[in-house]
């Protein structure tokens, strides 16, 4: 079972919400489908972010994918060692491989529990 | 069963060519099949190449970004795809869609006679950083012949507003000029029918995909947000230019 502490969209991103900010990452779903990552681009603190658009880009074997934001909001921090650490991701996506920090000023309405994130991943294979 | 929309196109410019496989990603209805050439020859980026790692290349080198990943290609005689699908017909681990579709593309050369091995071992296929010519090294996955790599190939994955991929194939026939170290079906030493090429690739693409083929043309939408894009990025220096 993922950690029951955050919230998932269906493109495998996750959020956690504290305080009004959003720690927001992918999961090991998608790790493990994209495999062997190569690059990561993630925005500056203080861009803009919206519910459904992309906040950033990874590529793996030759597959570049878009992340999408669960939140709409104000960028706050960004994890700039992950692209130079994207074992990370593997490691501990739910953790240090955390990708941006958003002030929220509103939420995607299609975020799941992790009880029904698991079902989608089981669904999709 | 349902069909594979082929589009057939005569060469074009680098930024046109980039835009219509934009449009085809972001709009085409049908899963499309996207056949052309590029004139004049021009080098494509991947996605997340730096631009200034290419500034050796020959006063006049035409440079257009592509939305896909991996290394950079000059696009010379060859005979290159663009697969616009939704991501439900391709596997869902992106490394296994890559096999599915090389074995398609070496299959349509058998049927043209031409002889060609996917490697089974070697590294990962994916952009290496040190690397910058998307030919050079081929790695697991990649089409080859004893001269050296045939067929490059990248992807752009969306999954908003639904899973989406965009698959970009490139089969040399010729060796480009700035990377003459790349196979081609040159190297068979006989002609190659063109037609007959474009049509056994359309042929195992489709079948691979468990589609048929079925002629189309580029839709009035289509054609209009490939002209968007092509002003707005494609022919924009700055987005060529914006890594």
């Amino acid at each position: 079972m993922r950690p029951n502490d955050r919230k998932y969209l269906k493109s495998h991103e996750w959020c956690k919400i504290e305080n009004g900010i959003a720690t927001i990452g992918i999961t090991d779903h998608a790790v493990a489908h994209l495999s062997d990552l190569v690059f990561l681009d993630l925005p500056n603190k203080g861009a803009s972010v919206k519910v459904g658009e992309s906040f950033g880009e990874i590529e793996s074997v030759k597959a570049v994918s878009s992340l999408y934001a669960p939140v709409s909001g104000e960028v706050v921090d960004a994890n700039r060692s992950l692209p130079d650490n994207l074992d990370w991701l593997s490691q501990e996506p739910f953790g240090k491989a955390w990708m941006i920090k958003v002030k929220v000023s509103s939420q995607s309405p299609d975020l799941l529990d992790a009880k029904t994130y698991e079902t989608h991943c089981q669904a999709e294979g | 069963m349902p069909y594979l929309r082929l589009l057939v196109d005569p060469p074009a410019e680098a930024a046109w060519n980039m835009a219509v496989d934009e449009a085809l990603l972001a709009i085409a209805e049908a899963p499309t099949l996207r056949l052309y050439a590029w004139w004049p020859h021009a080098v494509s980026l991947g996605w997340f190449q730096r631009l200034a790692d290419f500034a050796d290349l020959p006063p006049g080198t035409r440079i257009v970004r592509r939305l896909t990943g991996g290394g950079a290609i000059h696009h010379g005689d060859e005979l290159t795809f663009a697969l616009a699908v939704d991501a439900e017909l391709l596997p869902h681990e992106v490394a296994a869609s890559y096999p599915l579709l090389h074995d398609a593309v070496k299959d349509a050369l058998a049927s043209c006679g031409i002889a060609c091995e996917r490697l089974a071992a070697g590294p990962a296929p994916r952009a290496r950083p040190g690397q910058r010519w998307c030919f050079a090294d081929p790695g697991r996955d990649d089409l080859v012949t004893a001269r050296g790599k045939l067929l490059g190939s990248a992807q752009r994955r969306v999954t908003q507003p639904r899973p989406r991929v965009l698959h970009h194939g490139s089969l040399v026939l010729q060796p480009p000029a700035l990377t003459p170290f790349v196979a081609s079906l040159a190297d068979a030493g006989r002609p190659i029918d063109r037609e007959r090429l474009r049509r056994e690739v359309a042929a195992h693409v489709a079948r691979a995909l468990g589609l048929q083929v079925r002629q189309g043309l580029l839709s009035g939408a289509e054609g209009a947000l490939a002209a968007d894009l092509c002003g707005a990025r494609y022919e924009q220096a700055a987005f060529t230019a914006q890594r």
